[in-house]
């Protein structure tokens, strides 16, 4: 894979942030090993995935935990890594207009930038816990974007983990109080996805397709599977799976390869 | 637009590359790209580091890309990597397939200081369809006469690394490696030259082989916008200097 660490000014962040990103680039792997290489050709275009951190952490985080890179060379997909902060994956009441950032600047910048196809069909995000909210959010805020989310561990219960949090059975999320102006009001507000979900149904438009993964002996894992029940209750076309595992990167590293097992992949460029 | 950092397996270098460009914040389809090479002992990160490069690309609406070229002279080493194939054919072509540069030759510009002044011109002049702009700030023109000189020499690079680059300096003079013969070759098969413009500290050491290679290539025929400027072998004469490179591009 070609690595670009890319810096710029964000507009609707209004600083200077940092993406990592992936594009396939034949490697010496293949090169030696007569594998395929012969898809990067002045003006085909790759399948992307959208690759969002946690809670406490940064665009760095899949690159130095995981062997993601491994991963997407092997399917021929682009990866962009973003920074989102602790926002929640929303345009904080206190703080900058990450949603916005992510939905709309970010591909506008990155589609131009890099040969990424522009087409739903073949673009994806994905998480894992605040992140793993944060690709469900992203997903099902423009659906007309992607075709696909992943959540891996993720706290997409909002609703859920709110009621943990009041009620003392889990901590505050890092940066909970920054994201909402009050957290009361995330309760038939669109930061809760069921209810983000239902507005969305109600617009008639094609919906994303979810895979959603936990461990069993995740913290979150009640909160998966009461997410579990409202996707299906939802009619989402979701593919559910839960495996023995914890709230770590060795989940993370196992189950990103299944989850792009299960993305509509090419596994190699499009000439668009 | 943006500043990045680009890592990437090179086929022509056998390992991988480093790489840095800027795209400018503007409202284009296609930027006009300058490739701009390091000195020796420098690498990719040198011109973001010492100069306000950025800054002079963004005001000039253009991209930049910084390669590392180690200490290669951007040559196709005797005994190392084919650094001139790297950076005359195989970089121009993975970067418009990466990002949205101009395919044109009247918007594709390379230019160098020192090592990286001679680089540009020998990739200018090898790859003539490829670059319509060479520029070179005090750069080791006249390779003949820099290697000639142990004082010019001392301290630039480990013996051991030069005879990597070079099969034999004695070899040099009348080969492509050499400008002047280069240029002379290209003139006699009436190759489309690229414009030429070049630029030197009056007070640089290497001020000597660049008035000869401007005298020389002059006398030739060669037309080469050259320009005398008060300054030394140093980052002040090219943060200042680069920006008279700018201004000479379209």
């Amino acid at each position: 894979m070609g690595f670009f660490q890319v810096n710029f000014f964000s507009q609707a962040l209004g600083f200077d942030t940092e993406i990592n990103v992936f594009i396939p680039t034949p490697n010496s792997d293949e090169i030696l090993n007569h594998k395929k290489s012969d898809y990067l050709r002045r003006g085909v275009k790759f399948q992307t995935l959208y690759l969002l951190h946690g809670a406490f952490g940064d665009y760095t985080d899949w690159m130095r935990m995981t062997s993601i890179e491994k991963y997407a060379q092997a399917h021929k997909i682009a990866v962009v890594m973003p920074s989102a902060s602790n926002s929640y994956y929303q345009d904080m009441f206190y703080g900058s207009a990450y949603l916005t950032y992510l939905t709309e600047e970010l591909p506008e910048i990155v589609t131009k930038m890099f040969p990424l196809s522009t087409k739903r069909e073949n673009t994806f995000v994905a998480g894992l816990s605040m992140g793993g909210y944060g690709a469900v959010k992203m997903a099902f805020q423009c659906p007309q974007q992607y075709a696909a989310c992943i959540s891996l561990s993720g706290a997409i219960d909002i609703i859920k983990v709110y009621e943990d949090v009041a009620n003392h059975l889990m901590d505050a999320p890092a940066g909970w109080g920054f994201a909402f102006e009050d957290t009361e009001k995330i309760r038939n507000s669109e930061a809760d996805l069921f209810q983000l979900i239902e507005n969305c149904k109600q617009k008639k438009v094609a919906l994303p397709k979810v895979f959603q993964s936990c461990g069993t002996e995740d913290f979150l894992y009640q909160v998966n599977l009461s997410a579990k029940e409202k996707f299906e209750k939802l009619g989402i076309d979701l593919t559910y799976e839960e495996h023995p595992g914890i709230h770590d990167w060795d989940y993370w590293d196992t189950h990103i390869q299944r989850g792009l097992d299960w993305l509509p992949l090419k596994n190699d460029s499009i000439e668009e | 637009m943006a500043h990045i950092d680009c890592n990437f397996y090179s086929p022509s270098l056998e390992k991988n590359a480093h790489v840095i460009v800027f795209l400018p914040s503007v409202n284009t389809d296609e930027f006009p790209v300058l490739y701009l090479l390091h000195g020796s002992t420098g690498g990719c990160m040198s011109w973001c580091l010492k100069t306000g490069i950025e800054r002079y690309a963004q005001d000039k609406g253009i991209a930049v890309v910084m390669p590392s070229g180690e200490n290669s002279f951007y040559l196709d080493m005797a005994h190392g990597e084919k650094y001139l194939t790297y950076i005359g054919k195989e970089l121009p072509e993975f970067m418009r397939t990466m990002f949205p540069l101009s395919e044109k030759r009247e918007e594709t510009y390379i230019a160098g200081l020192s090592m990286g002044g001679y680089g540009a011109y020998r990739a200018g002049l090898e790859f003539p369809e490829t670059f319509g702009y060479v520029a070179s700030l005090s750069g080791s023109l006249d390779l003949c006469l820099l290697l000639g000189s142990d004082k010019a020499r001392a301290g630039m690079e480990s013996d051991s690394y030069m005879r990597a680059v070079f099969k034999d300096v004695t070899q040099i003079s009348g080969s492509r490696d050499d400008l002047i013969a280069l240029l002379k070759l290209q003139m006699a098969e009436k190759i489309d030259l690229p414009q030429m413009y070049m630029n030197c500290g009056t007070q640089d050491a290497i001020f000597p082989v660049n008035e000869s290679f401007y005298q020389t290539a002059a006398a030739l025929g060669a037309e080469i916008k050259y320009e005398r400027f008060p300054g030394e072998h140093n980052w002040d004469f090219w943060d200042e200097h680069i920006k008279d490179v700018l201004n000479w591009l379209p």
